[in-house]
């Protein structure tokens, strides 16, 4: 591919190559206007560098995300990310709310993903508390997990799309996403905040007309993944806009603290899953998807093939779901010992942790929520200089942030 | 009386501008995708999604606040987005309506008692239509747009008053 | 899964810095610095054979006398996790270790805006997250509002 810097810079000048123009051209010294003619042979597009504001209003930011970017024509010399627009306190409200109620505030953080948050709090205040929850509760939460993660997954394949002029796969997301809320419905009550992982187990068990829609969906869903792989990674322009673009090598990922299916692209395969296992991913099979390029295309297509093994996680589940408790018996009240605990899961944008402190009261003393897509906006913003303003766009689409998680 | 139904206010043959131009802004309520937090994700995207189509009461979305004729606030509103929140309301042009959108934008919602959070977005710009709920469903959004038809439908009604009440 | 105590404490001595390296319950090994050694502590980590070019997370703790910044480290080679705290008292400067680990660019600045700490060294040394004039609000004394406050909005 020729470098893409050379594409938009005029091969002559002006006016035309062989100095022959059209005949009856009228071809005055002075155009009107008082402006003066170049001389042939300046390059007249000489620009200065351009500020341009992108966001925190803008069709293709995931959020509320402002980016500051200087163009020098349709190049990005430099850009600098501002986030905050969405600094809600989810830290610091943590740190009056009981243990029960802060499931509520976590689900807010990363919205698109609920029960990842809640699950990762959840196992911080069980290791402070040292109870575990028991095996149908863990196969549970890792079958809601996965759930969430394909739906997340959706809601990131639909703007990707739309960053690259799809309109199309963008409908077909949410079809497809809208028969995953009804089974989170049918299972917690709610279609987005779902308040289900506590600390100890679940909320509630699965019902039978939960069952009989996820049986329904297992039947479909692989058939429109294949459709949803190939309707955007079978298009040409895409892969053209998508390929050897926002290419993040092994070095700059760790430097950077990369996880989640962006490191995995990049060739190094750490997913908090196989890695320290929670829930009942040790019980399950499954594989991990690794790229080696690093490129945006690369990115695409491990989230497009987790879509893949969590379906295979949510067929093993609902198969072999094991008969038992779905909680443990914690009190209402938690009043877990002094201490400190970090539990972490992998969510669909990374590994997502939560380290809590404890002084022995009803409410956390420190709660801090590690946000995988900070250090995915922090890459994302080193990627920028250099890329073309298009370019820009669709490396931030590809590194799937959502602002909730950034600012919380 | 007869000749009334055929010229009057309410008349079958002729229809007076204000009524015109108002079912004409009542049916293409063009909202500005201005989608801050979680509310964006149900009252934006699912609700002009497939299932719950926002498109069939005209509803559709665009980029440019210059270019629409609805602001539906959705989301926690800040200290720091206060001033965009302000700056794309002034862009809008007239007539313009507001909808505010779950109970972060309406009174601050469940994280109301963090000092960087503005106590709704009414403190902000005039609000219109507040739609309940954390987040509110999709179907709840597009009862609050119907609503929003409702007001803009009752508005003629007082202008036609007037105007008659004027002559 | 536990980096060795001991040879972690020998890394320490061997750039000069003498630290409590322990191993804590539930957390796991937990090294205590004061704030000027955190740098040097973190290079010393990276660089070493425990390999630890990793860095999870970065953040503040408000322990009511002092901000305890938690550098949480991992060694992808081996599988260790290790906690670096440095004590840092109020309104102190935190020294940016961006050129130790580049991830800690954003996090330094978030944690220095919310817990009142001046940045030194750092790249771009500007507000996260909030505007101009906010207090520093994770710090205990910094109070969320109260009902009344919220009812009478």
């Amino acid at each position: 591919m020729s470098d893409p810097r050379e594409i938009g810079r005029p091969s002559g000048s002006l006016a035309a190559p062989d100095g022959i123009l059209p005949a009856g051209t009228y071809e005055p010294e002075v155009l009107p206007a008082g402006l003066t003619r170049a001389p042939v042979g300046v390059n007249a597009l000489a620009t200065e560098h351009l500020i341009v504001n992108m966001g925190p209003q803008h069709p293709s930011t995931h959020g509320v995300l402002r980016v500051l970017i200087e163009l020098d024509g349709e190049e990005v010399k430099a850009g600098e990310a501002s986030v905050g627009y969405l600094h809600r306190g989810i830290e610091k409200l943590a740190e009056s709310r009981r243990y029960s109620a802060v499931g509520t505030l976590m689900d807010r953080g990363d919205y698109i993903s609920g029960i990842h948050n809640e699950m990762a709090f959840a196992l911080a205040a069980e290791k402070l508390i040292d109870v575990e929850a028991p095996r149908r509760a863990n196969w549970l939460r890792s079958l809601m997990a996965e759930i969430n993660r394909i739906a997340s997954h959706l809601v990131w394949y639909g703007p990707m799309g739309l960053d690259t002029g799809a309109m199309g796969p963008f409908l077909y997301a949410m079809r497809d996403r809208e028969v995953l809320l009804d089974i989170l419905e049918d299972v917690t009550g709610q279609r987005m905040m779902f308040n289900y992982v506590r600390p100890g187990g679940v909320l509630a068990d699965i019902t039978p007309a939960a069952e009989k829609k996820i049986r329904v969906f297992l039947e479909t869903f692989d058939q429109y993944l294949d459709e949803h792989i190939e309707i955007l990674a079978g298009n040409e322009i895409f892969q053209a806009r998508m390929r050897g673009i926002g290419v993040i090598d092994r070095e700059r990922a760790v430097g950077f603290a990369l996880t989640g299916a962006n490191l995995r692209a990049s060739g190094l395969s750490f997913d908090v899953r196989k890695d320290r296992p929670y829930a009942a991913y040790s019980e399950l099979d499954f594989s991990i998807p690794v790229a080696q390029e690093g490129d945006c295309f690369a990115r695409f297509m491990v989230r497009m093939e987790e879509m893949r093994q969590s379906v295979r996680m949510i067929r093993q589940c609902i198969d072999g779901l094991p008969e038992g408790e779905f909680t443990a018996k914690v009190p209402k009240v938690l009043r877990p010992p002094a201490g400190e605990a970090y539990g972490a899961v992998e969510s669909p944008r990374g590994e997502l942790g939560v380290h809590l402190i404890s002084d022995g009261s009803d409410t956390p003393y420190r709660m801090r929520y590690r946000p995988p897509a900070l250090y995915a906006l922090q890459v994302g913003e080193s990627l920028l200089p250099g890329v073309l303003l298009a370019d820009a766009v669709v490396i931030l689409g590809s590194t799937d942030i959502v602002l909730g998680e950034i600012d919380r | 009386m007869a000749i009334d139904k055929l010229t009057g206010e309410h008349s079958l043959l002729f229809i007076r501008s204000e009524q015109l131009f108002d079912t004409a802004r009542r049916k293409s309520l063009w909202y500005m995708a201005f989608g801050i937090a979680c509310c964006a994700i149900e009252g934006l995207m699912s609700a002009s999604g497939p299932r719950f189509d926002f498109d069939r009461h005209g509803v559709f979305f665009r980029a440019s606040p210059r270019q629409a004729d609805v602001m539906i606030v959705a989301g926690t509103v800040n200290l720091k987005m206060a001033e965009t929140v302000k700056m794309l309301y002034d862009q809008m042009p007239e007539p313009k309506w507001v909808v505010s959108m779950g109970a972060c934008a309406n009174t601050g919602g469940p994280f109301r008692e963090y000092p960087n959070v503005v106590l709704g977005v009414d403190k902000i710009v005039p609000v219109d239509v507040y739609i309940p709920g954390c987040p509110p469903r999709p179907e709840a959004v597009q009862y609050g747009f119907l609503q929003l038809m409702e007001k803009i439908k009752a508005q003629t009604e007082v202008r036609l008053a007037a105007r008659r009440d004027s002559n | 899964m536990l980096p060795d105590v001991t040879v972690t404490r020998r890394i320490l001595d061997g750039v000069g810095i003498t630290a409590s390296v322990e191993e804590v319950a539930i957390l796991g090994v937990v090294c205590r610095v004061s704030a000027e050694q955190a740098r040097t502590a973190l290079r010393a980590f990276r660089d070493s054979d425990l390999a630890f070019t990793f860095m999870v997370d970065l953040f503040g703790v408000d322990t009511g006398e002092a901000i305890d910044v938690v550098y949480h480290l991992r060694s992808l080679a081996r599988d260790e996790e290790l906690f670096v705290k440095a004590e840092h008292a109020y309104d102190s400067a935190l020294t940016s270790v961006w050129k130790v680990f580049p991830a800690a660019h954003f996090p330094e600045r978030e944690c220095a805006e919310l817990f009142g700490l001046k940045l030194a060294d750092h790249p771009n040394p500007q507000r996260l997250l909030t505007t101009d004039g906010v207090p520093p609000l994770l710090r205990k004394s910094v109070r969320l509002r109260g009902p009344e406050e919220v009812r009478n909005r």
